[in-house]
């Protein structure tokens, strides 16, 4: 994936796959909800690790992920776009 | 995906199939059966004829509870015959009288564990005829007064998961009167056996091809063949027992700590899964063996993540690790070897494909599953049962008039390997279950296990 991406498109990009592959949500469900509270466990945790590689092309050392990197897609961008750069 | 509410058999998924497999085996070789049980360990106040009055109420509700499991014919799936029921409740209950005191170093902080539910984790279920699930009530006395309660059920109507999301249910019929008691079943659509995070491809080639790759994995693993502490499979008389070790208040909260901060803050169970090789490895250097290696499977709920609360039959699939003796001597580095194996199984697929091959074991006979595995293996089955439950049953706060004070899973294990630890948190307890077979493992070596559990969760 190009360097020049935004946090914005990358958002997007996370927010469609925790939504269409990772988890089980309804519309209620937004890019500021929490993930674990949404029923994110270690399995499905790995498989969006494993989908934002496949997007990105980067691989997310896990031992950056934290309560706090997790609580939402938008943290988890953050955290991405960081890796990104 | 519509919710049944007819009779109508509902099909074991593959996981069920497999548990069975070692049902059959279990009670060819062991005279018992493959059971699960949980324990529940409440203050003062329980209502026992309330308790009762629910379990027969949810029992009549839910006639999976109380189903035979039976093929319609010599061929086919194995299914659940809601349509065959045994008569409403069909759920034993059976209440104890209060055991005499016994003093024990080892007993855990609420006192021993009744012999009762010992007993009953070595009982004889007929699935056949839908003896499916059982209840034992004990009164404690001692310093903690209370009641203790045992749910035993043939492994295969309920997983972890479900078992707690059942527990859950219990108490909040228990809490509110008006509650529907029904639990709801989500039939698969498509012909699968279950909904599933890891739905299956519809041809029949492709998930043939999955369940080949997942056999590919598990022969793999046979070049250095696994030794349990038991040793290989044989014909005794099942004979379990398990320990309780709890480490409660500050001590659980800082194991906890250190799993999340070693392994990983949704992974911790691979800090507990090195806590029990190690454990294990112990024992085999106070033995003077050293085995090939150490090959323990790890249950993967499988119940699609957000939305489903599945709570009958079984829904996971298994990851299994191999490690070296060598390996099991820095704790650190352990953790390090099995997060990659575990993140080359999910990267490789092998989850999917491990419900690819039990999926195909539901139209196998029953014994075909265990016999396969043990060939593979040289009699063996695994070096030892493995399982952690994160908090449990956290929406069950009381049951019936008492504080629930503490919860722990003990599921049952073959006489081969003959050693199961089971890592569950409650309210920021830890409890570490020990279930072995009588004979596997001596009292001595449980000793040097268990210093060894305390040594690695402190971090001393």
């Amino acid at each position: 994936m190009s360097r020049e991406v935004t946090r914005e498109e990358l958002e997007q990009r996370i927010f469609d796959i925790v939504r269409e592959g990772v988890l089980s949500v309804d519309d209620a469900f937004t890019k500021e909800s929490n993930l674990i509270e949404a029923g994110l466990d270690s399995l499905a945790l790995t498989q969006l690790m494993l989908a934002i590689e496949e997007s990105t092309g980067v691989w997310v050392d896990e031992s950056l992920l934290t309560e706090e990197t997790l609580e939402s897609v938008v943290t988890l961008s953050a955290l991405v776009h960081q890796v990104l750069e | 995906m519509p919710h049944s509410r007819n009779p109508e058999p509902l099909p074991l998924t593959g996981a069920d199939c497999f548990l069975r497999a070692f049902e059959a085996e279990v009670r060819r070789t062991a005279k018992a059966s493959h059971l699960s049980q949980l324990v529940l360990r409440l203050g003062p106040g329980f209502d026992g004829e309330a308790f009762r009055r629910l379990i027969d109420e949810v029992s009549r509700t839910n006639p999976i509870v109380r189903s035979p499991i039976r093929r319609r014919a010599v061929v086919g799936a194995p299914l659940y015959r809601l349509d065959l029921a045994a008569p409403a409740p069909g759920v034993r209950i059976e209440f104890h009288p209060a055991p005499a005191p016994r003093e024990s170093a080892s007993a855990p902080p609420l006192g021993a564990i009744p012999e009762e539910f010992f007993r009953r984790l070595n009982d004889r279920f007929d699935a056949r005829r839908g003896k499916l699930l059982c209840f034992d009530v004990v009164p404690r006395g001692g310093a903690h007064p209370g009641t203790d309660i045992a749910m035993t059920w043939q492994h295969m109507l309920l997983d972890g998961t479900g078992s707690e999301f059942f527990v859950e249910h219990l108490a909040a019929c228990s809490a509110d009167p008006s509650r529907e008691r029904e639990i709801p079943i989500t039939r698969a659509e498509g012909g699968a056996s279950s909904p599933a995070v890891a739905e299956l491809p519809g041809a029949s080639g492709v998930r043939g091809r999955m369940a080949q790759t997942w056999h590919n994995y598990m022969q793999a693993m046979a070049a250095k063949p696994p030794a349990s502490l038991a040793g290989p499979l044989r014909v005794v008389r099942q004979d379990l027992r398990y320990d309780e070790l709890r480490l409660e208040g500050a001590s659980g909260t800082a194991a906890m700590e250190r799993a999340k901060k070693m392994a990983g803050f949704l992974t911790p169970m691979l800090f507990f899964l090195a806590v029990s090789l190690r454990a294990h490895q112990a024992v085999a250097d106070r033995r003077g063996t050293s085995p090939a290696s150490w090959v323990v499977p790890l249950p993967v709920n499988l119940r699609p993540k957000g939305s489903q609360r599945e709570v009958f039959r079984t829904h996971v699939s298994l990851l299994w690790f191999q490690v070296t003796p060598e390996q099991t001597r820095d704790l650190a580095g352990l953790i390090e070897v099995l997060k990659a194996q575990r993140l080359a199984a999910i990267r490789n697929k092998l989850v999917e494909a491990g419900v690819a091959a039990m999926d195909f074991a539901r139209y196998a006979p029953a014994r075909v599953y265990s016999h396969m595995a043990r060939r593979t293996f040289g009699g063996e089955l695994a070096s030892f049962f493995f399982a952690y439950t994160a908090e449990f049953a956290v929406a069950a706060e009381s049951l019936c008039g008492a504080a629930i004070l503490d919860a722990f899973h003990a599921p049952s294990v073959p006489a081969s390997p003959g050693s199961a630890l089971v890592f569950c948190l409650r309210g920021g307890d830890l409890d570490v279950v020990h279930v072995h077979q009588r004979g596997a493992v001596e009292d001595a070596e449980l000793g040097v296990m268990r210093a060894q559990i305390l040594h690695d969760l402190a971090g001393a």
